[in-house]
Formats: C-alpha cells, sequence, structure tokens
C-alpha cells in the first residue's frame, strides 16, 4: 500500500494572473491550470481514497476559510475551495466554475499557506492527537505580484518541519528567475522581483522546491511511471540434486520477484445509451427495476449492461433441435475431442499432476548458443532470501560461476502448491548494487511449431538442385549496400550521455508506453473539457520520439539508403493485379510438374454444373469462356443447385455446404468483374428466404449469409458494382 | 462499495489491443488421411534381433502415426477435424450405406474427434484378428481418382466451409494406373480437389528394392502452392523427402517428424510492411513458432440426459435500468475515472487508438546484438519472412538483410504497430539462423524474430540487498566446476526434449476418463532433473564446494557455525534457516537507497530467538498482525488468515525448531 498523502493546492487568482504576457497566448492563470489539472486529474484517476486533496484560491474577491480559522486580520482574500478528501469527476467540475481571476490583487500567500497547514493538521491528526502517517505536501502557483507579510514565517516554518516527514513545500514561480534554468525576465517589476525572493527564502528555509512554471509544464510531457512495491511470486528454495536420496545436494534459499511486468493502459467497460428518457424500444417496463446510484453513470445518458448468459444442449428427443437447460443441472467437465468428459466437484483434482513447490536446476547450457527468440514469458528476478547471509553467499556464487562460465542454467519451477511445472532459463545478472538470476520461462515440445520455410541463402529445385543465383537472393551489390546501410544507422553511440559522452539511443529505460500515456493524457484532457465538440489534442511528442529513425542520422545515411535502393530494385505490386484478376486458363494454377491440364483434356469450351462436384465444377466452367452468356448460364446453374441444397435440407444440414457455394460463386463473380449477376441473385435468394419459399422456414440460413457477409457486391469491392456502401450495408438490415 | 458493485457490472471485455492470435484459432483445418492398403504396404519387415529394426509393415506404421496425430490434434486443435480413409480394402464401408466408392473403407469418419474414435484406432493397431479382417487387400484396387472423388465428397459434406482442408495420402506406389485413361482422370480429379481448396499432401514410402519415384505420376497431382493457404511460403523440399525402411531410422520415425512438420496449416499472424529507411519499403508476413500449449478450458457439462452432454452458452446484453436487451452496437465504451465515467464516442475512441499511424513494422536503426539482455523480454517471440505478395523483390532484400544481421551480430531495432487498433510496440528484430538435425532435416527455420520489448513503464526494481557477503574467486571456482560438469547435451536447450509433464498428465487422465478406463496413476515427468546423473557427475565437486562455503562463510563474519547442528548433519552448504544467532553482526553495508524504494527492505524483523522469547513470555498476542506476517513471510510460511491463525503459525513454526 502506497503511503497516506495529503495535498493543498494553493493557487493565486489574483486580478494579475488574468493577464496574458510575454507572448503567451493564454492568459498566466490558464497556463498555470494546465499544470494544476494536470496534477490534480492524475491523483484522481489513480482512484485511491488514501490521495486526500484541497485547494485553496489566495488573492480572492471573497473570504471565505470554510470554518478551519477566523478570517481574522491578514487572512481575508482566502478561499478554501474543498475540505482535504478524495477528489471526483464531480469536485473536478465543481472547481472549473470558480477557478477565474479575482478583480483584487489583495491577499497573503503566506497566510494561505498557514491556511493550509491548518487544514493539513485537522484532516492528519488521529483521534488521540497524533499525527497519522502521511506525506503532507503544499503546492504553491503563484506569480509573485501580491504583497507578502512575512512577520509570521519563521512560526510557519517551524510548524511545517514539525510533521514527520515534513510538510513538503513545491513553489511554483510565473516567469520567475531562476539561476538553475537561467531564465531571467526582463523588466521585472520591483515588487515582484522583492516578492521573489521572500518566497525563494521562504523554500529554501523549509527544504522545498522551487522552480518555474514553465519547466514544470515542461516536464509535465514526460510520462510519469508508476511504482510498483516488488511481491513476491515464489519463496523457497533453488536446488542442485535431490535432498530426499543424496548427500551432495546444494541449496539456497531464494525469492523471486518480477523484473519486468507489461503496464496496461486503463480499460474501459461497456455501457449503453439510455433509451428510456425517450421511450424508445423500450418493450419491458423498468419501474420495478431498482439499482443502487452507484451503479449508474452520473452524467444519466448511459446505463450499465447486464450480462445475461443462456444454456443449451442438443436435444436428444428432436435431432437437429436445441433445447435450454438451467444453470442447477450443469456439472464442470472437459471436452475430449467431441467427448464431454464429466468430472464432478470432489474429482476436480484428479487432472491435476501433483507437485510441490520448488526450483530445481535441471542443467546447464552455452550462453552463446542459447537462442534468443526462445524465452516466452516476461522475466523475474530469483533474488536470495532477505536478510540470510548464507543464502546470499551461496547465490552469489552461483551467480559468477554462470557468469564467468559463460553459461546459464536451466532450471524447473513449481511456483506454489500443485501448479504446473514450467521450465525456465536462469541467466546471471550483476550490477554494482545487486545481484540476481533474471529467469523467464521456456518452451516445452508442444509449444513450438515445427513449419518449414525455403532457405533464405539458396534455393532448392523441385529435383533437389541447389541455386545460388536467383532473383529472391540477393546479389554482391545488394549485400554490400545492405551491409553498409545497416552499419550507417547504427545507434548504439548516437545518443550523448550527461556528460557529453556517446551512449545507446532509444535505452529501454528512455521509451514510455505509447498507447498507456496515450489514454491516460486523454482520460484526464476530457475531465477537464466536457465539452464534446472540443477536437481531441494529439499524443505527446514524446510518446513518438522512436516511431522512426532519428532525422539527422538518416540524413547523414542519405547516399548509403539511395544505393541500397538502387541494389534492391523493390517494385510494388499495385492493388489491382493482386487478385488472380481474370481467370484465364493461361493463369491457372500447374501441379508440380507444371502440366497444362486444360490441354489434356481439348480445352472445352464447355463445362457443365455437377452437382456432385459443385464447386470446382462451377469454377472449372468460369475458366473456360469468356463468353457473358456462359458465365450467365453458368451462375444459374450454380444458384439453382444452392436453392436444390437448401430446399432439401433437414433443418441446418445442408447450410454449410450452401454458404460455401455462395462463398465461392460471390468470390468468383467479384474476380470476373460481374457483380450484378450475384447480386441480382442475392436479392432474390433473400426474398425466397424470407418468403419461405424454399421449403419452409429458412430464416435461420439468411442469419448465416448476413453473419458471414456474403450480401450484395458493392461498389468499394468490385469498382463495376452500381451498389453502393451504404446500399449493401442496407441489404443486411 | 461502489468498486464492488462495478466490477459485476460490463467490466468483462476488453482485450481489444491484445495482440494475441485470436484469429488464428477460428480458422479450423480438417485432414483426411488416406492409407494404401495393398499387399506391399502389409507386408512386415524380416524379423530381426536387432532393437532399432523395422517392426511395422508400411500400413501399420501410417495408422500408428494417425493414431499419434489424432490423440495430438485433440490436444493442440480441439477443434479440428480428422478422418481415416483405407482404400484397396477388400471390404468397403462409407458409414453411409453407400457403395458407390468400392474398396474405400472409412476407418474414422470426418469430424472432431471422438474418445471412441481413439479407442477403436488403437484397437485396430493392438487387436491383431480385428486388424486382419480390415486390411486385406482388395483383388482389384480403386483408382486414384475414385479415391480422390471419394475425399471430394467427404469434404464437401462434412467440412463443407472450412478454410483449410487437407487430404494425406500416405503410399508406397509410385505409379498406380494401369492404363494412361486412370492417369488422366486422377489428374482431373486431383485438379477438382484443388479446385475446391483442399491441399493434397503426399507422404510417400519407398519399397526396399525400388525409390519412390514422384515424377511417374504425383507430380501431375499435387500443386506447389496451397489454395488454402496462400499467405504461406511454400518449401517443396519437404515434400520430396522419401522415407526409406531398414536402414536404422524407422519407417515410423520418420513419417512421423514428416507428418508432425504439418501437423497444423501454417497461417500468418499478420501481413506487413517492413521499412528499412523512407522509401523502402518490402513485404513480410508474421508467423507464430512458440506459443505455449494449454489443456482446454473445463466446460459446463449437463447430466440431466443418458451421456453428458457439452453444453453451449451464449451471453446477451442488457440494459441495466431496462431490462432491455441490447445490441452489441448499442454499447459505448467508458472509462471509470473519480467516481464517475469519461465517454468518448466511437469515432473518438478510434481516434485515440490509432494517432500512432498505419500497422508497421519501421527500423528505426540498429544495434549490437549485445545490447539486448536477457531481462529485456515480455513475451513470445513473432517470426517473420518475407513475402512478395505487395512488393516484389522483397526476399532478396530480406535475405541480405538477415545474413548481414547474422553476420554483424547485430538487431534491429524496430517501431511495431500489427494491427489497426494495436498498442504500438518497440521490438527488437533479431536474426534466426537455419539450422538442420542430423538427417538435414530443418529444425529451425532462417528467418528473423520479432522479440517485443518493454517500455520504461513495464521495468520493476530488483529488491535492495546487502552489498555483503559476495563470493571469493576460489567459492567461484568451485561452483564453476559443478555448472561445467553438468551441461545438457550439447550445451543447448532443446525444447523437443521437454514434453510439458502437465499437459501430457491431464490429457492421460482425460483419455482414460472418456474411454472408462482404469486411471493412471504415476506421470511421466521428463522436466524433473536427473538426479542420479548429478550426484555422479558432480557429487564430489558439490562436496568440495560445501567445505569451501563453510570456509568463506565463516570468514566473512558468521562464526557461528558450529552452533548449527542441522547444517552440519547433511552437507547442504547454505541451511535452510534464517539467521537466527542474537550477535550476528548485521549486514555492514547498505546499499545506497533508491528514492522511490521504500524502507521494508532495510527491515530485518524479528528473529526466531526475539520471537521465541516473546512468545515464553505470552507477549506473542501483543504483536500486530504486521508483526506476525512479515515474521513468517520471511520463512516462507502463508499469511493469510486471522490473527489468530498466525499466531498459531508462529508457535507451530518455534515448536518445529525446538524453540
Amino acid at each position: 500500500m502506497a503511503t497516506k498523502e495529503a495535498t493543498v493546492y494553493i493557487l493565486d487568482l489574483g486580478a494579475s494572473m488574468g493577464k496574458k504576457r510575454h507572448g503567451r497566448d493564454v492568459s498566466d492563470l490558464d497556463w498555470a491550470m494546465e499544470y494544476v489539472w494536470d496534477k490534480i486529474t492524475t491523483t484522481v484517476a489513480t482512484g485511491r481514497k488514501t490521495a486526500l486533496m484541497s485547494v485553496i484560491g489566495v488573492r480572492t474577491d471573497d473570504s471565505d476559510l470554510a470554518g478551519i480559522m477566523p478570517v481574522d486580520d491578514g487572512y481575508e482574500n482566502i478561499t478554501v475551495f474543498s475540505p482535504l478528501k478524495q477528489w471526483l469527476l464531480p469536485d473536478i467540475r465543481g472547481l472549473q466554475g470558480k477557478v477565474k481571476p479575482s478583480s483584487t490583487n489583495n491577499g497573503d500567500i503566506l497566510s494561505a499557506v498557514a491556511v493550509a497547514v491548518q487544514q493539513i493538521d485537522a484532516a492528519t491528526t488521529g483521534t488521540t492527537g497524533k499525527p497519522l502517517k502521511f506525506d503532507r505536501r503544499i503546492i504553491i502557483v503563484t506569480d509573485g505580484r501580491g504583497t507578502i507579510d512575512t512577520s509570521d514565517v519563521a512560526q510557519i516554518i517551524s510548524k511545517l518541519k514539525d510533521y514527520d516527514p515534513p510538510v513538503e513545500i513545491v513553489l511554483l514561480g510565473v516567469d520567475f528567475d531562476d539561476a538553475e534554468s537561467g531564465y531571467k525576465e526582463e523588466d521585472k517589476d520591483a515588487q515582484k522581483e522583492d516578492n521573489e525572493t521572500t518566497l525563494k527564502e521562504f523554500v529554501d528555509q523549509c527544504d522545498g522546491n522551487f522552480g518555474t512554471l514553465a519547466e514544470a509544464i515542461e516536464q509535465l510531457a514526460i510520462p510519469r511511471i508508476k511504482d510498483t512495491r516488488p511481491t513476491p511470486s515464489y519463496r523457497g528454495t533453488l536446488t542442485l540434486g535431490d535432498g530426499q536420496t543424496y548427500d551432495a545436494t546444494i541449496t539456497i534459499d531464494v525469492e523471486r520477484y518480477p523484473c519486468v511486468t507489461v503496464a496496461k493502459p486503463p480499460s474501459a467497460s461497456s455501457f449503453v445509451v439510455r433509451t428510456d428518457l425517450g421511450g424508445v424500444g423500450a418493450s419491458i417496463q423498468s419501474s420495478n427495476t431498482v439499482i443502487g446510484d452507484d451503479d449508474q453513470p452520473m452524467d444519466g445518458q448511459l446505463s450499465a449492461v447486464r450480462n445475461q448468459r443462456v444454456y443449451q444442449v442438443d436435444n436428444p428427443d428432436e435431432p437437429g433441435e436445441k433445447m435450454n437447460v438451467e444453470s442447477d443441472d450443469l456439472e464442470r467437465g472437459f471436452e475430449y475431442g467431441r467427448t464431454a468428459v464429466h468430472i464432478s466437484e470432489s474429482d476436480a483434482n484428479v487432472v491435476k499432476l501433483e507437485n510441490d513447490p520448488s526450483l530445481q536446476i535441471v542443467g546447464f547450457i552455452r550462453a552463446e548458443e542459447f537462442e534468443r527468440f526462445m524465452p516466452m514469458s516476461r522475466t523475474n528476478f530469483v533474488v536470495s532470501q532477505k536478510t540470510n547471509s548464507q543464502a546470499q553467499l551461496a547465490l552469489s556464487s552461483f551467480i559468477h560461476a554462470l557468469y564467468e562460465a559463460e553459461c546459464y542454467a536451466i532450471a524447473r519451477i513449481v511456483v506454489k502448491q500443485d501448479k504446473a511445472p514450467l521450465l525456465v532459463v536462469l541467466a546471471p545478472h550483476i550490477t554494482p548494487s545487486y545481484e540476481a538470476l533474471v529467469e523467464a520461462e521456456l518452451p516445452f515440445e508442444e509449444d513450438v511449431r515445427r513449419y518449414k520455410f525455403p532457405p533464405l541463402d539458396k534455393k532448392l529445385t523441385i529435383s533437389g538442385k541447389t541455386i545460388t543465383e536467383h532473383k529472391d537472393l540477393p546479389n554482391a551489390e545488394l549485400t554490400q549496400a545492405m551491409s553498409d546501410y545497416v552499419d550507417a544507422l547504427d545507434l548504439s553511440e548516437y545518443d550523448k550521455d550527461d556528460e557529453g559522452e556517446p551512449t545507446e539511443y532509444a535505452k529501454i529505460e528512455d521509451t514510455y508506453s505509447p498507447l498507456l500515456h496515450r489514454v491516460n493524457q486523454i482520460i484526464r484532457w476530457r475531465a477537464t473539457h466536457s465539452d464534446p465538440t472540443l477536437p481531441l489534442p494529439d499524443p505527446p511528442q514524446i510518446l513518438t520520439r522512436f516511431s522512426a529513425p532519428p532525422t539527422d542520422l538518416l540524413q547523414q545515411s542519405e547516399s548509403q539508403l539511395e544505393r541500397l535502393k538502387k541494389a534492391a530494385d523493390v517494385k510494388k505490386v499495385p492493388p489491382k493485379t493482386k487478385g488472380r484478376g481474370k481467370r484465364s486458363r493461361a493463369d491457372r494454377d500447374k501441379p508440380l510438374s507444371g502440366l497444362d491440364i486444360d490441354a489434356l483434356l481439348g480445352n472445352p469450351k464447355r463445362v457443365k454444373i455437377d452437382a456432385n462436384n459443385l464447386v470446382p465444377s462451377f469454377k472449372q466452367a468460369l475458366a473456360a469462356t469468356d463468353d457473358l452468356d456462359a458465365i450467365q448460364e453458368a451462375a444459374d446453374a450454380m444458384a439453382d443447385q444452392i436453392r436444390t441444397l437448401i430446399r432439401g435440407s433437414v433443418g441446418d444440414s445442408a447450410y454449410g455446404r450452401a454458404l460455401e457455394a455462395l462463398r465461392v460463386m460471390r468470390d468468383e463473380l467479384t474476380e470476373l468483374e460481374e457483380p450484378e449477376i450475384w447480386n441480382v441473385f442475392a436479392r432474390d435468394l433473400k426474398g425466397e428466404l424470407i418468403g419461405g419459399k424454399l421449403g419452409g422456414d429458412r430464416r435461420e440460413m439468411w442469419w448465416m449469409i448476413r453473419g458471414s457477409k456474403y450480401g450484395l457486391i458493392d461498389r468499394k469491392r468490385c469498382f463495376a458494382s452500381d451498389v453502393t456502401e451504404e446500399e449493401a450495408a442496407q441489404f443486411y438490415k | 462499495m461502489a468498486d464492488t458493485q462495478d466490477n459485476r457490472l460490463g467490466e468483462e471485455e476488453d482485450d481489444e489491443e491484445e495482440i494475441d492470435d485470436a484469429s488464428y484459432k477460428t480458422i479450423r483445418d480438417a485432414v483426411l488421411f488416406a492409407i494404401d492398403i495393398s499387399a506391399s504396404m502389409l507386408e512386415r519387415p524380416p524379423p530381426s534381433d536387432d532393437k532399432k529394426a523395422e517392426r511395422d509393415s508400411p500400413a501399420s506404421a501410417a495408422l500408428k502415426c494417425a493414431y499419434h496425430l489424432m490423440q495430438q490434434r485433440i490436444i493442440s486443435n480441439p477443434k479440428d477435424m480428422m478422418g481415416i480413409l483405407l482404400y484397396g480394402t477388400e471390404k468397403t464401408d462409407l458409414k453411409d450405406g453407400d457403395n458407390t466408392f468400392q474398396h474405400c473403407y472409412l476407418l474414422a469418419d470426418l469430424d472432431v474427434p471422438s474418445a471412441q474414435d481413439v479407442k477403436q484406432l488403437r484397437d485396430l493397431l493392438e487387436n491383431e484378428e480385428e486388424a486382419e479382417e480390415i486390411l486385406k487387400p482388395a483383388k482389384e484396387a480403386p483408382t486414384i481418382a475414385s479415391v480422390l472423388f471419394c475425399a471430394n465428397q467427404i469434404f464437401t459434406t462434412k467440412a463443407p466451409n472450412f478454410s483449410s482442408r487437407r487430404l494425406f495420402l500416405v503410399t508406397d506406389n509410385d505409379n498406380p494406373a494401369r492404363v494412361k485413361q486412370d492417369k488422366d482422370t486422377a489428374i482431373t480429379r486431383a485438379r477438382d480437389l484443388y479446385d475446391l481448396d483442399c491441399t493434397i499432401d503426399l507422404f510417400p514410402i519407398s519399397k526396399p528394392d525400388h525409390g519412390f519415384d514422384r515424377t511417374r505420376f504425383y507430380d501431375d497431382l499435387v500443386y506447389p502452392t496451397s489454395p488454402s493457404d496462400p499467405d504461406a511460403p511454400v518449401a517443396i523440399a519437404t515434400t520430396t523427402k522419401v522415407a526409406k525402411s531398414g536402414d536404422g531410422l524407422t519407417l515410423l520415425k520418420q513419417l512421423l517428424a514428416s507428418i508432425n512438420s504439418k501437423a497444423a496449416p501454417r497461417r500468418a499472424l499478420f501481413s506487413l510492411p517492413l521499412e528499412l529507411g523512407p522509401g523502402m519499403r518490402i513485404g513480410v508476413k508474421g508467423f507464430i513458432l512458440i506459443k505455449r500449449q494449454e489443456h482446454v478450458k473445463s466446460c459446463y457439462v449437463w447430466v440431466g440426459g443418458e451421456k453428458p452432454q457439452i453444453v453451449q452458452s451464449s451471453t446477451s446484453h442488457m440494459a441495466d435500468d431496462t431490462a432491455r436487451v441490447v445490441e452489441k452496437t448499442e454499447l459505448r465504451k467508458a472509462y471509470k475515472f473519480g467516481g464517475d465515467t469519461i465517454t468518448f464516442t466511437p469515432e473518438e475512441i478510434t481516434q485515440i487508438r490509432q494517432c500512432f499511424g498505419e500497422p508497421i513494422m519501421r527500423i528505426v536503426g540498429f544495434k549490437p546484438l549485445s545490447l539486448l539482455p536477457l531481462w529485456a523480454n515480455i513475451g513470445k517471440a513473432t517470426f517473420v519472412y518475407p513475402s512478395e505478395v505487395d512488393f516484389i523483390g522483397s526476399t532478396r532484400v530480406f535475405s541480405a538483410l538477415q545474413q548481414k544481421l547474422i553476420k554483424s551480430k547485430k538487431m534491429a531495432l524496430t517501431w511495431f504497430v500489427p494491427r489497426k487498433n494495436a498498442s504500438p510496440v518497440m521490438a527488437a528484430l533479431i536474426p534466426g539462423e537455419e539450422r538442420y538435425d542430423e538427417n538435414g532435416e530443418q529444425t529451425m527455420p532462417p528467418g528473423l524474430w520479432l522479440v517485443p520489448l518493454p517500455f520504461a513503464d513495464d521495468l520493476r526494481q530488483c529488491p535492495e540487498q546487502p552489498a555483503e557477503p559476495r563470493t571469493t574467486d576460489e567459492l567461484t571456482d568451485k561452483m564453476r566446476i559443478i555448472v561445467e560438469q553438468l551441461q545438457l547435451p550439447k550445451g543447448v536447450y532443446d525444447p523437443s526434449k521437454y514434453p510439458n509433464p502437465d499437459l501430457q498428465w491431464f490429457y492421460r487422465i482425460l483419455q482414460a476418463m472418456a474411454l472408462e478406463e482404469e486411471v493412471p496413476t504415476k506421470p511421466d515427468d521428463k522436466t524433473l532433473p536427473k538426479y542420479k546423473q548429478i550426484d555422479k557427475r558432480a557429487g564430489e565437486y558439490i562436496t568440495a564446494y560445501g567445505e569451501e562455503f563453510e570456509k568463506v562463510f565463516a570468514t566473512v563474519g558468521h562464526s557461528a557455525l558450529s552452533s548449527r547442528p542441522k547444517a552440519a548433519a547433511k552437507k547442504r552448504p547454505a541451511a535452510v534457516a534464517v539467521d537466527d544467532d542474537e550477535d550476528e553482526p548485521k549486514p555492514k553495508k547498505r546499499v545506497k537507497k533508491e528514492a522511490i524504494v521504500k524502507d521494508e527492505y532495510g527491515d530485518d524483523g524479528l528473529t526466531d530467538q526475539q520471537m521465541a522469547a516473546i512468545n515464553d513470555k505470552g507477549q506473542i498476542s501483543k504483536q500486530t498482525v504486521a508483526i506476525l506476517k512479515e515474521y513468517l513471510g520471511a520463512r516462507g510460511q502463508p499469511i493469510s488468515g486471522k490473527k489468530a491463525d498466525l499466531i498459531e503459525r508462529v508457535q507451530d513454526y518455534l515448536e518445529n525448531k525446538g524453540l
């Protein structure tokens, strides 16, 4: 659990914040709020109940301390907008209406700090009067143009330091001078300069952070990484040999922690647009459904979705029919092929392999020959048991031995009682601050698919001869050009580190998950921009930084790239000829021997559609002719056969065949660019199916056609079609 | 309150960016095994005392393969169909009462195999009498044309809209045509199958005195490209592989190997442009060659009828407020935020997800392979192979790239967007070298492998550890000998030597239960270390290591070893127990703490002695749950349950330690 937090934002809302300065196109306040909103929404997004926040405005028109303390002298023009609490979306929306520049410049920022301390004190003290364990923080955003009374400052500082840990002060100044970043505001007025000095001293005295707003906003673009506390996924022993049977064995107490875990973007839930408001299509009355407010999204437009499951089996009495069964009659089981195997609750463990938790060395392999594509999981650290120096010494010797022998260990791990054993690779990982084994899962025999692919460095002919010169093989020129280009685009020393020394470009530590931060960015943005007509902002540049080679490196390698392009001579296939195009006999695929089968058969002009050989005879009929009448004739014969199949189908028994015939017919006619022949038939067939003209209720068949999207051929699919995409979509309705 | 409620409602679906192969599974495959039953196919090899000698007739080897494949497919492709057709048998039976195809015997109809099919096949292999009755060659064998047409009919009716349909033809007869007419009809029937999108895969068997010559007949029947699998590159080499019987490697093994490489139809996971630089693109396809094979999930079974039946369930969505059934298209996505929802229109969702550009594999630059550490791994790698479909010349460029990367030991860093809605990842494109086994069979295909890399967001901190003790050179050397003694064969990890014990066990039990046979009791687990060998090969070195360890450990400041009778009894250099000496010096130097890691790891918690003292004073119940949990956790004990349970567990633990 993360530590509890209490954060107070002190916002300077003085009239001077409403001005646009230094050529910015937003007012100082709006600019400052970019930072504040980002901070607030980030906290809200965590959904943590223990992250308390409040916002105090200073130099406001009114004075309202919400009863924290009386509005005494010096505490005027301060408004407490919210108590310290977990913030929710309505709080954000509420604050939005209140954050605007006031018409006054009165109000003391240090008094606001005093109020904040008071507020924190009240909210973070336990019932016994002792302060609770909290991270306390006050974030101040100001332009430093108000008046500041420093008489109480010592007292405030001592109060801030009273806590353990002390209250952290962060002060962000609008256009404050900053030696570190080298910023200096020209023509600064004297009062602001005084205030800047005062505030800086104040922050320094409470060991706080002082920075300029510009800097802070710049840093917002760098995604924040969520800290996660390591939790062990295995605690036990690493063993070599069997201690039960043999004397000479090694046993080391170890723990296993995640080394890499993919951070996923937040997930969206499904809702449905409420229709009861307008009463459209609500056939079931809703008056008796009472649902707690908690379930409902608050904007009132959406309703939560419930899932209802229906269980069906084949009816043993009426073949081809299904019947619903109650979930009470259901038991657990497994499918073995198409056989259902029922395993009663009491037998549930019979399919489980019994295994005690363990991590056992199976053997060692040479690191050099380990295939880097083998590991198939995220990685873990295996480290010695905490506070166990014997284990630490033993594991240290093991890690160093692997490192020096240039070996990895193969081990069998059972993480918990009766969990499936896995084989893992263990590699030494030595850094100045820690030593560990890095562990990743390896495939079993069943996990590797043994597909074969032709060699890339030679060609084998059917007769078994080896060819080394071929259009699919690179010639010497291409090989050289590729080699030069790969070497030119080397990233291993392209970046510069803090000392200006060359270092690796695009280190893992510098890459941020684009989608994760994109989704978070947009959610936070939408939280403060509820107007649906606003266009969504673009992703921050840092997320796409590594989506292409660095520009100047590309420029340097331009000549190598040009030579590579020339040597490669790659030609893009125009989209039109991608398909098999208009089929003619000459283009048809030939068997291995290259035999011309049509010639063998004497190139028949007409091929009859054969009900017993429907699909092949249809394809052959189309291939045999260019004559439109003959195509129409073949299509008609095919259409008749499809109707016959449907009419003769017992239940849905022939629907599969009919569907396949439809698919082939539609594809072939699309390729022949004769969509009209198909479209006429498809319209007729739909009418016949729905109208019950093909031997009874054939609506199920129509649903299958619809589900497979075997509808009209539209313009997008075939340019010769006069059916628009909307029309085609309408056809499925 | 709100949270638990919300979890029940509509939280279930949101895997749109999961880069998995969901579509891969929906592609169903139907395999029809056609086995030639002729006198020569049934001829058994002469009996021999040699263990490695051939025992099977070609037909029985083929049936064993079919049996093996059937069992394997139930595990790996549980939705796919398989059938076995014997041709040339005296008997005729196509399970439909029709006698159109004489001397064709459908041993198992084309369907998802049932337990009964497995049993029947096994009985045939085990029961010689039954086998003799069925495996009896006809006087006049059917023509290949009629066998092919028979297969045509079976595919058309039983697997009408399967995207992959394959005929596995096992024969030793390289020229079954008696007259030219026979061959011509066979050629047309073969083309019918091709037009039906069915592939013929030939598994030829050479006779002892006569090699199988494909050119005599079958090269006119078999097509180089597969119509159902135009994505996949064609490897012709495998089809010309001829199994020779009687020379060490048994026919069965050879046949199994070549059938295994075709066990599952190959299909590309994605087809994308690979951009080497601006204006320089080639076409590539991605294939999944490594993927964890899981066993089937448990399902609901209806036990209300005579036989247990698998239940099909369907889900419908209902609006919570009106109980109205809603279509999928009416659903909207919303993010939970601050106790409320943040919604976007479907168009906006698309805009959010697709702002990173079109699907592509774009090379950002090149780095040495040494900059790809093992820890930078988040999942399985995808195999990448060139395709000429979109760019002519892709193969030669790809080949040049692969060879250069192998030669210079480099990788390409790539920006990878696999599909339209997918999350972009950074990936390393590493070269994979072609590898062969001793028989010249390809064991690893040549190409590139795409290894997805973690982002900074995915990295986890390693828990802090004391800087001492660290190993000494002497101790490392002693361990190193052990490491070198226990190398796996050839010093490599070979997955084919390790079947998944859990998966195999699951299906053995399931098969036994499905056939209502005795359930086996002892699993065959090849992943268990070979203890005997470890002892034999490294026993003495382990003992030597143990002695050195004690010496070193004593000098690092832990002189109290003698007070640990347990550790001395067995030669275990590192005892299981934690350090329990009060006067033991705390680790001297701590690693400089990094800001983000909290203090927990510096905390040593209570020692056994301290805890025992507390317990003796009867003050154990005054300890907080946190302290008890930490104490138990540090000793590998469970930390669940109420406080009373924790106390009991602590006391048990202390008792076992004799404290």
